[in-house]
């Protein structure tokens, strides 16, 4: 095993049943670095980010994280308690659908704070300007505060979804399909957000899409499945510029261009 | 005529003891001992169906079975007053059923049947406050599902209970949260109150005397022994306050006691009064003794 990994996954398997959820995937990831998931709908996606985020139980395979005081960490064999403590500190999820990562009756303050006060902030004029702070880095207007998501628009509602998910200072994120159902020019927005504040916090990232643009613009690393199975990573480049395998050439081949 | 029908206390004829049968109590008990092992933990129990509709202290009344003995001097409050709806009909119904001695006067009784107090009157050693509760999950309108509620309990994570009061201040400029003002039992449970003011929350703290809770829709029984600390949820800047109106009642011209806000006229003039009667009386004998 290397030394200075981030986080590991091992030949994880994942059944629903008779059917392959995910089989036999492992993938690592360095500190800082964004990894791309690609493949086409019901080819496993999320649910090996599911996996991985300890969302799902898997079937077979190891999850090891190396946390903040270099232990590693084994998600398979620690206890519930201690696998939520990371999940709201050391790792973070972000919906496809904002309505599921964000609580809509409650306002987008309160909605950054929440992490905040789950990991034991407990003075509201810190966890305010912590709020009002993260709201101005992800480009809503700071005098939205006090309003709920819900009278926010999608684009803003994502935004304000990946501000609640970076407020604690994760080293990894996970997304699934951070700009499905934006349109072109918001996805574009967010895409440059996500691209600055990666960069900028030096958080690495697991991006799960079809969308191969997002990778093209946002991953470091690529891997490509197809019905449950990884059939080709490598660099991004290298895989979008001369893709090996033949699904992966389809892929790539797709591609509408204007 | 039968034997049963010739006796003049029927009704402690039909009845056991406090109404319950024998087992059910000790299944109460049961619950009653474990709740207050775990002091704020709710106790799943099973309720029984009681001669009175749901949201009337169905929950009280059980716990209050489950206690009483027969040497034991009840009261029972409703909203601090001895002699609204819900205090007389509970209390006649233990005459009845227990043909135990009952009392108004909060130092004398063993056991106290509450809904939505604390009495006024420092509670002693020895002495059980039982209180009728609606709802025991303080999480319940901030997260819907009891699985992930009782995960939450279990791993103790109140960020959320925090969000609420963060919304309180956001909104409102300060903790606006009345009543069921979350507490915080023997530094690990977060506890539902029962919507006593939060006004009464400092009187649960290190109290003498044993705190039973009791909710029998909600199946649920949970205990505070004494002597246990108890704390409101705050904000290191937004600490926790006990507030009432700034009155003084014009029956007894106490300042330090919970006041009901009544209006008197078809104009709206509004007048204060003790919310305990008890405390409200003592009050007004000891202010004549002083002008005698």
């Amino acid at each position: 095993m290397k030394q200075n990994f981030l986080f590991q996954a091992s030949n994880i398997s994942k059944y629903y049943g008779q059917n392959i959820g995910c089989k036999n995937v492992s993938l690592d990831i360095n500190p800082g670095e964004v990894l791309g998931i690609v493949g086409e709908s019901g080819s496993g996606k999320s649910t090996l980010l599911n996996c991985i985020y300890g969302n799902l139980e898997v079937d077979e395979g190891d999850i090891f994280l190396n946390d903040k005081s270099k232990t590693i960490l084994n998600f398979t064999k620690i206890s519930e308690p201690k696998l939520r403590l990371i999940q709201r500190s050391d790792l973070a999820f972000v919906h496809q659908n904002p309505r599921d990562g964000l609580r809509m009756n409650i306002s987008a303050g309160g909605n950054i704070g929440e992490r905040l006060m789950a990991i034991g902030h407990r003075n509201y004029g810190e966890i305010r300007e912590i709020a009002a702070n993260w709201l101005e880095k992800v480009e809503i207007d700071v005098s939205r505060i006090d309003d709920k998501p819900s009278t926010f628009s999608g684009g803003m509602q994502q935004r304000l979804q990946i501000a609640r998910n970076l407020v604690t200072r994760p080293r990894l994120i996970f997304m699934d399909e951070p700009t499905g159902g934006l349109d072109v020019s918001v996805q574009a927005k967010i895409l440059d957000l996500l691209r600055n504040l990666v960069r900028e916090l030096g958080i690495a990232a697991v991006i799960v899409t079809h969308d191969l643009a997002v990778v093209r613009l946002l991953a470091d690393r690529i891997i490509v499945m197809q019905n449950g199975n990884v059939i080709e990573a490598g660099l991004c480049d290298q895989v979008l510029d001369d893709p090996q395998h033949k699904y992966s050439q389809l892929l790539v081949s797709s591609v509408l261009q204007v | 005529m039968n034997e049963m029908s010739k006796n003049e206390n029927l009704d402690i004829q039909i009845y056991n003891f406090a109404y319950l049968d024998e087992n059910t109590k000790r299944m109460i008990r049961r619950a009653l001992l474990k709740a207050l092992c775990i002091p704020g933990y709710q106790v799943p129990f099973s309720s029984r169906e009681m001669p009175m509709p749901y949201g009337w202290g169905t929950g009280g009344i059980q716990v209050t079975s489950a206690c009483l003995i027969p040497k034991d001097i009840l009261k029972v409050i409703d909203q601090g007053a001895d002699d609204t709806t819900n205090a007389v009909s509970i209390r006649k119904f233990f005459q009845k059923t227990a043909n135990v001695a009952v009392t108004e006067k909060t130092s004398d009784a063993s056991l106290i049947q509450t809904r939505h107090r604390i009495p006024e009157t420092k509670l002693k050693e020895k002495q059980i406050l039982v209180y009728q509760v609606p709802i025991p999950e303080p999480l319940r309108f901030l997260e819907p599902r009891e699985t992930e509620t009782r995960k939450m309990h279990a791993l103790s994570e109140y960020g959320l209970m925090y969000v609420k009061l963060y919304e309180d201040i956001a909104k409102h400029g300060h903790i606006e949260t009345a009543y069921a003002y979350p507490v915080k039992t023997n530094g690990n449970y977060v506890t539902d109150p029962s919507p006593i003011p939060k006004f009464d929350n400092p009187k649960m703290n290190n109290s003498p005397a044993i705190q039973l809770f009791g909710a029998g829709r909600e199946q649920r029984i949970y205990a505070i022994p004494p002597y246990t600390n108890v704390k409101s949820l705050d904000f290191e800047d937004y600490p926790f306050e006990a507030m009432k109106a700034n009155f003084k009642c014009s029956i007894c011209g106490s300042s330090d006691s919970y006041l009901d806000e009544i209006i008197v006229s078809d104009d709206g003039k509004r007048s204060y009064i003790c919310s305990d009667t008890d405390y409200c009386k003592e009050q007004t004998k000891l202010n004549s003794k002083k002008e005698d």
